[in-house]
């Protein structure tokens, strides 16, 4: 039993990464229809510069803030330089991401090093509670989190900008006509995704070390999390990224650990098999117009 | 000066000319204007880039006295411009309320918002029942009053509506031709009407624009334009008689 609440709360908190890049590939797809592919080196910048922070004496959660704030700016060139462009062709779009995310791998490799870096736990803590050890960094993450994706839900279901938002996503075009200025909402989500990015990164480094290549694995589950919910749907993405966390984190404890990947990517592809439009349905994208 | 002045603007798709040298205007006292015109004939096109979906390739869109030619759909609709699209286009996952706080979104009044919510309730008497519902959940008929209600709620000086009669019972129409008038007289917004149904058309408008093949063929009052041969011809199929002496003003 102790072993398996351990493993529950490590599920959890691999989860949590995963669900918060899910949310900004969810929210970029649904908005702009651009699969960004370079997502996950978004990630990997936010760790590798809360590493840098880090390693210079910085607070870790002073440094969280800021790899969010940087990456979140990072994410705002990138569609005002880039993706803006291909708005109406999101295929350019996809192809153009591939070589931003080849291009940030290098410029990190080019600052820094090809080496994996990591950070000394930030907390170095362990809780316990009702007689389970918990390292209390993973209940952190997953408690950061909780916080994140309950803004996230809200802030979409229930104000204003999140119910212009999700018009956008439904119907651009009468969207635009009601006065939704759309293409500044794409704009803002592009900076909203990848400042969760940004934060994923930041709590993954206190997780696991990272090098320049991680990105390119997390991007695949990143996917997998926002296909096995429904693109587009951010209670989706939750979802998806608790059940791979899940598989992950339970087959790591009682299966065969190096397996795990094929865990998760077995799963995905069942439940699309069942279920083409994700567990709780998503949106093909915007429509072409 | 007219409201809304569209003077030879020329659009398309593409390789794909759509419309050519289009002019047409809309009057300051709350007009009631249509396009008429076959299926195809680019009537949606020239609307579109009225409303800032499409970029006119030449020409200009000037509206109060603004040149608003290359302003995006959203801006237009801040100044006052709305089109309500062809097909309705509601939000079908959000509810009927909230498509109704859409059509508001340019507005900061929160008070009058709620007051005009009210309002369209009492005048589509339909959306007060189904308020909580999913807007996709209502009938086509339902749909074009939320659509209606939802271009109004922006408080719009000019309404511009593609095919509103399209795929709606004959008893919904001849509803509608009720609502379009009182677009102007309960709402005070001058309408900009493109039809097939000329019937409807011609009954509600005061001034019309017959289009063809992306063109304008004939203009002027309704019953100059029901006098136009070319309006016999295409709408009545009868062939262009001798007698031209009614023929419209600015064919």
């Amino acid at each position: 039993m102790d072993i398996f609440v351990q493993q529950l709360v490590n599920s959890l908190s691999v989860a949590s990464v995963t669900i918060l890049i899910g949310i900004g590939i969810t929210l970029i797809f649904g908005l702009a229809g651009i699969v960004n592919f370079a997502h996950g080196e978004f990630l990997m910048v936010g760790g590798m510069a809360t590493w840098f922070m880090a390693g210079a004496g910085m607070n870790f959660f002073v440094a969280l803030v800021f790899a969010g704030l940087l990456v979140g700016a990072l994410g705002f060139a990138a569609e005002r330089c880039l993706f803006r462009f291909t708005l109406n062709r999101p295929m350019n779009g996809f192809i153009m991401s591939i070589g931003l995310s080849v291009i940030l791998q290098h410029a990190v490799i080019r600052v820094f090093n090809e080496f994996q870096k990591s950070i000394t736990d930030p907390v170095g803590l362990v809780w316990t509670i009702g007689g389970v050890d918990i390292i209390a960094m993973r209940a952190i993450v997953v408690a950061i989190t909780v916080v994140i994706v309950a803004i996230t839900y809200f802030g979409i279901s229930r104000s204003r900008y999140g119910m212009a938002l999700r018009a956008s996503v439904s119907d651009r075009d009468t969207a635009e006509l009601m006065g939704i200025p759309v293409r500044r909402y794409v704009t803002g989500v592009f900076i909203y995704g990848s400042l969760l990015a940004g934060i994923g990164g930041a709590l993954m480094i206190s997780l696991f070390p990272i090098t320049p290549f991680t990105g390119s694995v997390i991007i695949i589950r990143g996917f997998a999390v926002s296909l096995i919910g429904g693109l587009g749907n951010v209670g989706g993405a939750v979802v998806g990224g608790l059940v791979l966390g899940l598989v992950d984190g339970l087959s790591a404890g009682y299966g065969y650990p190096e397996w795990t990947d094929a865990y998760s990517l077995v799963v995905m592809i069942l439940i699309l098999v069942l279920r083409p439009q994700g567990l709780l349905g998503g949106t093909l994208g915007p429509k072409a117009s | 000066m007219s409201l809304l002045a569209v003077e030879h603007v020329d659009t398309g798709y593409g390789p794909v000319a759509v419309n050519r040298d289009v002019s047409l205007a809309v009057g300051q006292n709350d007009e009631i204007v249509t396009i008429l015109g076959p299926n195809g004939a680019g009537k949606t096109t020239l609307l579109r880039s009225i409303a800032g979906l499409v970029k006119p390739r030449r020409g200009t869109v000037t509206f109060d006295g603004r040149d608003v030619t290359v302003l995006h759909a959203d801006e237009k609709a801040a100044l006052g411009v709305v089109m309500v699209p062809e097909g309705r286009h509601v939000f079908a996952d959000m509810s009927v309320r909230e498509n109704l706080l859409l059509g508001a979104y340019c507005r900061k009044d929160r008070d009058a918002i709620e007051a005009d919510i009210a309002l369209m309730e009492n005048y589509f008497t339909i959306l007060a029942k189904k308020r909580g519902a999913k807007a996709g959940t209502l009938s086509g008929g339902q749909q074009q009053m939320l659509a209606i209600a939802r271009g109004l709620m922006a408080r719009p000086r000019i309404l511009l509506l593609d095919e509103p009669s399209l795929g709606l019972s004959p008893l919904l129409v001849s509803e509608l031709q009720g609502i379009i008038i009182d677009v102007r007289e309960k709402f005070h917004a001058a309408v900009l009407l493109v039809e097939q149904n000329a019937g409807l058309a011609l009954s509600v408008a005061e001034e019309g624009y017959l289009m063809n093949s992306g063109r304008i063929v004939a203009s002027g009052s309704i019953d100059e334009l029901k006098q136009s041969s070319v309006m016999q011809e295409l709408y009545l199929g009868k062939r262009a008689q001798q007698n031209h002496g009614a023929s419209p003003a600015s064919l």
